[in-house]
C-alpha cells in the first residue's frame, strides 16, 4: 500500500500541511475509524479536556471511499468525546466523504482552536481559513447554503448548528443538511475549536490497485444486495423505520424510558405509516443502491428523515405517537445540529425524573407541548435545556437518580431493549464508545435472521458472535462501508473488496484481525482514560424483568457472558488486553 | 463446518415456481445456477426449453415440476406432462403425489399414478412430492413406501405452496422410511444456511429453495464462528409449531397439536421466542 495523505490543520496557527499516514499503518488500520483511532491514541495526551484545543478532531475516509463499491461514500469523525470521555468515532453518509478523497486526502486532522469563528475551505490542494462570522449562530440549512454560495455549489459541507457552537454535549456534525455524524457530541468538539464548517471540493481521480478485479467483485456484491430481502425490499420500501413494528412485536421497543418494551401506538409511527402519510421521496447516499433515506413532509415543510432510531427516541421513548410531530422535531434537531438518539433519550429520562418526583418541570410522557421549545433550549444551552444538554447520565445523577439514565459509559442506548436480546446486551455493555447498536449489530442475527436467526435468549455462543461483529464493524468503519451491507455481504466479500482496491492482499480472517487491532487500541485508549471492566455494564433496570409484551419476564444475563467475552478477546478478567494479545496484534 | 460451501451448493435445486415469473428471472436463475454450480434449476414446465438451452453442456440439471402444485390432476395428464418436459430438455421431474388418494388409503391408485410418471419420464430422475403439511406421520411413511415401490428416485417434502415447509423432523422420518438407496429432497421454507444444514443433518440429499444464493453466500459466515449452528429452541423446527387450522384439514391440524401435549419440550414453548 502507498502512504495515505493527511491534511494536518492547526486552527491556532491558521496553518495546514500535508503529512503521510505511513503505508505500514495504513495496512494495519486501513483508513476511517482505524486511522483516526491510531492518530488519536498516539497524539492525544491522557485526560485532556475533550473541549480543549488539545483534542484532535479527525475527518477520515478509507481505501474504498469514492470507488465504485456500493455505499462507499461515508466518512468517520474521530475524537475524544465530551459526552463519554471515551475514544469516539461517529460515522456519516451523504456526499462529503467522496469529496475529501477526491481532494487527495484520506483524513483532515484538526488541532488547536481558532481565535474567532472560521470555516475551512479545501479546494483540492488549496486550503483557506475563512471567517465564519456571517454564519455563526445560523442553523444548518442556512449555513450550508451560505457557504456553498461563498465557495462552489458543487462542494460539500460538514458543519455544526447552534448546538455545536454552544458546545452542547449532544451536538452533531451535519452534512448535506440532514445527514449526521450524530453521536458523542462531536459537534461540540468542533464548536469548541471555533470551527463552523469544513467545505470540500475534490476533483482528482480516485484510483484503485486493480480496477478489473474490483469491477468483478463489485458486480458480485451488487448482485448480493439485489438478492437480499432486507437490502432489496425492506429498506428501500420503508427505510429504517421498517423496524418499528417488528421490534415492537418482539417487545423490544423501549417505551417511556425503557420502563416497557411495547408501545401501544407503534403502528402509528411505523415505516408503513410513514410511507402512507409523510413520505415524499427516497434519499440515496453516495454510491448506494439501497436508498434507505427518506425525505418527508411535516407541517408543510420537507426534511430528511426521520430514521428508525429518531422515531423511537422522539416517539415511544417519550410516549409520543404523533408521526408528523416526530418528523417536525427531527427537522428541528437537524437544523440545530443535535443527536436525536441522545436528545430523545435524555428527554425521556427527564420525563421519568418528573414522573418519579425527582425533577420539577412541565414534562410528561406523551405530551408534546413545549417540547420543540425545549429542543431549542437544549441547543442554546438555556434553562432546563442546558441541563439536558449534558446528557442523561449527568442529568439523572444531578437529580439523585443515576439509575434512570439509560446509558452505557455516558452514551444513551439506542432503540432496542437489551432484555430481549442477550447478544445485543453484551455488545452494548462492551462497546468502546458506550451505548451503541452499531459497534456490533447483533440485532441482525438475533432478530432479523441475518445471516441466520440465532436464539435471542441463548447466552452460549454470544460472546463469540459479538467479537466477530465488533471486529468486522471496526474494519468496515475503516474502509468505509455502510453497516447495512452486512445483510448481504459476508466477511470474505469485504476482504475481496479491500484486496482489489488496494494492493493489500487480505483474506477474511486477516481483515477481522485488522478490526480486532482497532478494537484493542480503542480499549487501550479508554483504559488510559480510567475506564475499566466496571464500565462494561448496563443500567440496573435491565436486571428487572419486562412486565409484558414479546420479551416479558426477560432480564439481561451479562455476568454470564462477560467472562467468556474477555477470554475470547484475550483480555484479563479485569478487561485488560494481555501482552500476548497485543504482541499478536502488533500493537506497541 | 459440516460440509464445504461447494458441497452445499451441489445439493441445491435452485428454484423459481411463482406464477408471475418472467423470462428474465429464469435467465437470472440459470446464470446463478451456473455460477454457483447448483444441482439443478427447478422451474415450471413452460420454461423448460429456455432453461435447457441456457444450461446446455453444463453440469446443472433442468428440473421441472409436474402436476404442480396440487397433484390432483389426471394420471394421464401428469404422464403426458412428464413425457413432454423430458422431451424438451428436462432431466429431472418433481411430481406431486395424489394427496387425497393417499389420505383415502387408495394405495394402488397412488402407486400407479407415480409409476405412470416414472415410465413416461424415460429414465429422468423422478421425485415425488408428498406435501407433508397435509399428512400425518403414518401417511408420510406410506407415501414414501409407495414412491419407492413405484420406482421413484427421490421423495420430497413439500411444494412450497402448501400449509407447511420442510422440517428436519419430516426429513428424518422420510429418510428412515426409504433407507439409503432413495434420495430425500427437503423443500419449502429453506431460506438460510442454518435451515439447509439442519435438513442435511436430518438426512436430506437435495434441497429445494429459491434462496440458493443467500444460503451459499451466508454459509461463508460459518467459517468464522461455530455459534451460528448452535441448537435452537426445539419448537422452532417442529412441524407442530407450524401447524395452522386455516391451512390444514382439521384432523391433521389436531394431530399435530396433540403432539404438543406430550412433548418433553412443552415448557420451552414460550410466548414470542
Amino acid at each position: 500500500m502507498k502512504d495515505a495523505q493527511i491534511l494536518w490543520v492547526s486552527l491556532s496557527k491558521q496553518s495546514a500541511k500535508e503529512v503521510p499516514f505511513l503505508a505500514d499503518n495504513y495496512a494495519k488500520f486501513l483508513g476511517g475509524r482505524g486511522l483516526g483511532v491510531k492518530l488519536l491514541y498516539d497524539r492525544v495526551n491522557p485526560e485532556i479536556d475533550p473541549l480543549s484545543p488539545d483534542n484532535l478532531l479527525i475527518f477520515a475516509v478509507g481505501p474504498l471511499t469514492a470507488t465504485s463499491v456500493p455505499t462507499a461514500g461515508r466518512f468517520a469523525v474521530v475524537t475524544k468525546s465530551p459526552l463519554t470521555g471515551t475514544i469516539f468515532d461517529s460515522n456519516c453518509g451523504g456526499y462529503f466523504g467522496p469529496q475529501l478523497r477526491r481532494a487527495g486526502f484520506t483524513a483532515v486532522v484538526i488541532e488547536g482552536r481558532a481565535t474567532s469563528p472560521v470555516y475551512l475551505w479545501i479546494n483540492d490542494n488549496e486550503i483557506e481559513f475563512r471567517s465564519a462570522e456571517p454564519v455563526w449562530g445560523k442553523e444548518v440549512s442556512n449555513t450550508t447554503d451560505h457557504l456553498l454560495d461563498e465557495t462552489d455549489s458543487k462542494a460539500q459541507v460538514a458543519c455544526i448548528g447552534p448546538a455545536g457552537e454552544n458546545q452542547v454535549k449532544l451536538a452533531s456534525i451535519m452534512s448535506d443538511k440532514h445527514r449526521a455524524a450524530g453521536r458523542g457530541g462531536v459537534g461540540a468538539v468542533m464548536g469548541a475549536k471555533n470551527l463552523k464548517a469544513v467545505v470540500i471540493q475534490g476533483t482528482k481521480k480516485v484510483t484503485v490497485s486493480d480496477e478489473k478485479q474490483l469491477d468483478q467483485v463489485v458486480s458480485r456484491v451488487r448482485r448480493l444486495l439485489k438478492k437480499d430481502s432486507i437490502t432489496n425490499k425492506s429498506l428501500p420500501v420503508y427505510g429504517t423505520a421498517v423496524l418499528v413494528n417488528l421490534i415492537n412485536e418482539y417487545g423490544l421497543l423501549p417505551t417511556h424510558n425503557f420502563q416497557e418494551g411495547t408501545f401501544n401506538d407503534a403502528e402509528g409511527v411505523s415505516g408503513e405509516k410513514l410511507l402512507e402519510r409523510i413520505f415524499v421521496k427516497k434519499y440515496h447516499c453516495f454510491g448506494c443502491p439501497i436508498g434507505c433515506g427518506r425525505i418527508t413532509r411535516a407541517y408543510g415543510e420537507e426534511g430528511g428523515g426521520p430514521e428508525y432510531e429518531t422515531i423511537w427516541a422522539l416517539g415511544p421513548q417519550c410516549g409520543v405517537n404523533d408521526l408528523e410531530w416526530i418528523a417536525a422535531a427531527n427537522n428541528r434537531c437537524n437544523e440545530l445540529g443535535l443527536d436525536t438518539i441522545s436528545l430523545g433519550s435524555t428527554i425521556g429520562c427527564a420525563m421519568e425524573l418528573v414522573q418519579k418526583g425527582n425533577l420539577d418541570a412541565q414534562l410528561s410522557f406523551g405530551d408534546t407541548e413545549g417540547l420543540i421549545k425545549l429542543i431549542d433550549e437544549i441547543a442554546l444551552a438555556k434553562g432546563l435545556g442546558a441541563e439536558l444538554g449534558e446528557g442523561s447520565k449527568t442529568l439523572a445523577t444531578q437529580y439523585n437518580a443515576p439509575e434512570l439514565a439509560m446509558q452505557v459509559k455516558g452514551l444513551e442506548l439506542p432503540a432496542y431493549d437489551p432484555r430481549g436480546v442477550q447478544g445485543h446486551a453484551l455488545a452494548s455493555a462492551t462497546s468502546n464508545r458506550g451505548g451503541c447498536h452499531l459497534r456490533g449489530y447483533m440485532i441482525g442475527p438475533e432478530i432479523l435472521g441475518s445471516p441466520v436467526l440465532v436464539d435471542r435468549d441463548r447466552i452460549e455462543g454470544k460472546a463469540g458472535l459479538v467479537n466477530l461483529f465488533q471486529n468486522l464493524s471496526a474494519a468496515m468503519d475503516s474502509m468505509i462501508l455502510c453497516r447495512f451491507t452486512t445483510f448481504a455481504f459476508s466477511v470474505q466479500d469485504y476482504a475481496d473488496l479491500v484486496t482489489a482496491a488496494t494492493n493489500l492482499s487480505v483474506n477474511g480472517k486477516e481483515l477481522l484481525q485488522i478490526g480486532e487491532r482497532i478494537w484493542n487500541l480503542e480499549r487501550l485508549f479508554n483504559l488510559r482514560e480510567g475506564f475499566s471492566a466496571k464500565d462494561d455494564c448496563l443500567p440496573p433496570r435491565f436486571s428487572t424483568p419486562l412486565p409484558e409484551g414479546g420479551s416479558r419476564n426477560r432480564i439481561v444475563h451479562l455476568e454470564k457472558m462477560l467472562p467468556e467475552y474477555y477470554r475470547l478477546r484475550g483480555w484479563s478478567s479485569k478487561g485488560y488486553p494481555s501482552e500476548a494479545k497485543l504482541k499478536q496484534l502488533n500493537i506497541q | 463446518m459440516p460440509i464445504t460451501v461447494d458441497e452445499l451448493a451441489k445439493l441445491i435445486d435452485h428454484t423459481r415456481l411463482k406464477p408471475e415469473t418472467k423470462r428474465t428471472k429464469i435467465q437470472e436463475l440459470c446464470e446463478e445456477a451456473l455460477t454457483y454450480e447448483f444441482a439443478s434449476v427447478c422451474i415450471n414446465p413452460v420454461h423448460v426449453e429456455f432453461a435447457a438451452e441456457l444450461l446446455s453442456g453444463s453440469s446443472v440439471d433442468v428440473c421441472v415440476v409436474i402436476g404442480f402444485p396440487l397433484g390432483a390432476t389426471l394420471t394421464e395428464v401428469k404422464a403426458f406432462e412428464a413425457q413432454e418436459v423430458v422431451r424438451k430438455g428436462a432431466t429431472e421431474v418433481d411430481m406431486v403425489i395424489n394427496v387425497g388418494a393417499l389420505r383415502d388409503k387408495n394405495y394402488d391408485f397412488v402407486r400407479s399414478d407415480i409409476r405412470e410418471v416414472v415410465n413416461a419420464a424415460e429414465g429422468a430422475i423422478v421425485k415425488v412430492i408428498l406435501e407433508t403439511g397435509l399428512l400425518i406421520d403414518e401417511e408420510k411413511r406410506q407415501g414414501c413406501i409407495i414412491s419407492k415401490e413405484a420406482g421413484a428416485h427421490f421423495v420430497k417434502t413439500s411444494t412450497g405452496f402448501g400449509p407447511m415447509g420442510a422440517t428436519p423432523y419430516d426429513v428424518q422420518l422420510m429418510r428412515e422410511t426409504v433407507g439409503n438407496k432413495l434420495g430425500v429432497k427437503a423443500a419449502g421454507g429453506i431460506r438460510t444456511f442454518k435451515d439447509a444444514i439442519r435438513m442435511v443433518n436430518a438426512g436430506a440429499t437435495r434441497l429445494g429453495t429459491s434462496s440458493g444464493v443467500s444460503i451459499v453466500e451466508g454459509y461463508r459466515w460459518a467459517g468464522y464462528s461455530d455459534a451460528w449452528l448452535e441448537p435452537d429452541k426445539p419448537c422452532w423446527t417442529c412441524p407442530s409449531r407450524q401447524a395452522s387450522l386455516a391451512k390444514q384439514p382439521k384432523d391433521v391440524y389436531l394431530w399435530y397439536k396433540e403432539r404438543c401435549v406430550t412433548c418433553p419440550h412443552r415448557d420451552e414453548n414460550i410466548f414470542n421466542d
